[in-house]
């Protein structure tokens, strides 16, 4: 299979010629291509703004036709009314601490094993190497939404609903993060770890002093990955989690909607805080996102 | 020399073996318990009763799961409803991805921007997304005020959470936002596989920028799009948090009580563990044959 980075489009070289024959209309559509394109950029920021906005404004504020666009004060009683909820208990603080705890748990544990497998895989051969691997690989043809019934039943069984192991547990190793660490090891030089070898280091040391840091790219993007969309997790807690304490972001926010005195304002505060940390995230190592796109639809060649 | 280090290979590989399954064994420990045993006690489950309450064993009721299910419209409807969903929402996904993935490599500046802000929405949580655009989609929201300025209709609610046609619309809306950019990276990858040279051939042959984009970028992508298709497909097929939200406020369940809503509800609300069973082992099925599907796509767009 081959990796694609993202690309950076190859200057156009132009002839004397070909830019001598750039006429009017060229230029006229290539304006209109750029509007385009700034519109759609901006259609999809609609909502992003629009809840950035909402959540300063006072609730009556949010429906007013037409929409105002700047609040008419800043108005943080939403943010205040989000984290203390409407019963006073700051369970939504309790909640963001939760996400991030499972979200941690769940990354730190899936790099870690799935680096360890990978390199496994890729470096060390031994008898049903290939068949552990293809084990492994069907896996991940199977969406999380098919099996989450079974898995349920599963869990249950062994007593783990409504704990925090019963939500981090089923998640701690991806067949995506073995695979994308396999591929990734294929390429570490033999020398490298031979040398170690001689040298007298265990197998273990190896990994852990040799391959662990410089395959740290790839554990990026696969850490980044892994977070948001445990982050994202709504269907598992919802089908595991019944005690308000264990509640995620995700679950408690789709219960908080519905709450009656949950009013427009502290809505979309809510949502503005859930995804103020995955914003901040993705822009500054949007680089490991992007990346992880591309090798997430490549995985599967 | 040579002697030393045959058998100094040969003793280093008996202890890599070694130590290649004991890496490997935590994994598949994990994978045998938390896939591989789920699935098949699914396949089991699917052949009994089994309420979530009752402390009895599973009774064996044969095919009585299925038979049930093929006899339930609600299962029919659930079908209709995920296969409307994905057809509405692949579709514009592909072309609207391809369309924006050209239009950003053709432009020599800011493409980094156009990517990451194309990008973002991806990483905003399912329900907060379903959260702001049932907001927006509110009869007093945005949705209506710019539609109606649109189409000069002042006044008119279009309904967008409360007709069952509109509802529909509605939760592909939120999903095509949410994927857009994704799909978008995707071409944009596929794009960048593209010899320069090709484009530049065309172009001294004296192909426009249509020209060149039908004759020359369309059939070379070919791979991606089948790429881009499937996995958008599955994609599709997968979503709930937007219909669960969506239902959840009161929209109108029977449009949008997709495959994953309907296997969520018959296990949790009416406590039908053997049924939700027999529906994934189903749904497993046909995702399979689109994984399979995917597999030989991306066989293709690797070349």
């Amino acid at each position: 299979m081959r990796i694609t980075a993202t690309p950076v489009a190859a200057p156009v070289q132009r002839t004397p010629a070909a830019v001598r024959r750039r006429s009017l209309l060229a230029l006229v559509i290539d304006a209109l291509l750029w509007v385009f394109l700034v519109g759609a950029v901006a259609l999809v920021l609609v909502p992003v703004a629009f809840m950035f906005v909402a959540s300063f404004m006072p609730p009556a504020e949010i429906f007013r036709s037409p929409f105002p666009w700047w609040p008419s004060r800043l108005y943080l009683e939403n943010f205040l009314h989000a984290l203390r909820g409407n019963d006073g208990r700051y369970l939504f603080v309790r909640t963001i601490l939760n996400s991030t705890f499972v979200a941690l748990s769940i990354s730190f544990a899936t790099v870690m094993l799935a680096t360890l497998t990978g390199y496994s895989l890729a470096k060390l051969p031994f008898k049903g190497r290939t068949i552990v691997f293809l084990l492994i690989l069907s896996t991940l043809m199977i969406p999380f939404e098919t099996i989450m019934i079974p898995l349920y039943i599963v869990v249950t069984n062994i007593g783990l609903q409504d704990t925090y192991p019963g939500l981090i547990v089923p998640f701690l190793v991806s067949a995506f993060g073995v695979f994308l660490m396999r591929q990734t090891l294929l390429a570490f030089p033999d020398e490298l770890l031979d040398a170690a070898r001689i040298d007298g280091a265990s197998e273990f040391g190896i990994f852990w002093r040799i391959v662990l840091p410089n395959a740290v790219p790839a554990m990026a993007v696969l850490g980044v990955l892994t977070f948001q969309s445990q982050w994202d997790n709504l269907i598992w807690p919802l089908l595991v989690v019944q005690s308000d304490s264990l509640k995620t972001i995700p679950l408690y926010i789709a219960a908080f909607t519905e709450e009656k005195h949950t009013n427009e304002g502290a809505m979309v505060a809510v949502a503005a805080i859930a995804s103020l940390p995955m914003l901040i995230l993705f822009v500054s190592l949007s680089r490991y996102f992007l990346r992880g796109a591309n090798l997430f639809s490549a995985t599967k060649g | 020399m040579t002697r030393r280090r045959l058998k100094l290979n040969t003793s280093v590989q008996g202890r890599q073996a070694i130590w290649g399954w004991v890496f490997v064994i935590p994994a598949l420990a994990f994978f045998s318990l938390f896939a591989f045993y789920p699935i098949g006690n699914a396949v089991y489950m699917g052949f009994h009763r089994k309420s979530v309450l009752s402390l009895r064993p599973p009774q064996f009721v044969g095919l009585q799961n299925y038979l049930d299910l093929f006899n339930s419209p609600a299962f029919w409807n659930a079908w209709k409803a995920t296969t409307i969903f994905t057809l509405g929402t692949f579709i514009p996904l592909v072309v609207f991805s391809l369309l924006l993935a050209v239009l950003i490599v053709s432009r020599k500046r800011f493409q980094r921007f156009f990517q990451v802000t194309l990008y973002s929405p991806a990483v905003v949580p399912g329900v907060v997304a379903a959260l702001v655009w049932m907001l927006m989609l509110d009869p007093r929201g945005l949705a209506n005020q710019w539609v109606n300025f649109v189409l000069g209709t002042p006044g008119i609610d279009h309904r967008w959470l409360a007709s069952a046609s509109m509802v529909r619309l509605s939760t592909m809306v939120v999903y095509f936002w949410g994927y857009l950019g994704f799909f978008t990276i995707i071409y944009i990858a596929g794009l960048g596989g593209i010899p320069a040279t090709l484009k530049e051939a065309a172009r001294i042959d004296g192909a426009n920028a249509l020209q060149e984009f039908r004759y020359v970028t369309l059939p070379l992508l070919t791979p991606t799009t089948l790429l881009v298709s499937v996995m958008s497909m599955i994609f599709c097929m997968r979503t709930f948090s937007t219909q669960y939200m969506f239902t959840q406020a009161g929209a109108p369940t029977e449009p949008i009580n997709v495959v994953t809503l309907f296997i969520f509800n018959t296990a949790i609300r009416d406590h039908q563990l053997g049924m939700a069973s027999a529906m994934s082992i189903l749904l497993l099925l046909v995702m399979f044959f689109f994984a399979t599907l995917q597999f030989l796509a991306s066989r293709r767009a690797a070349g």
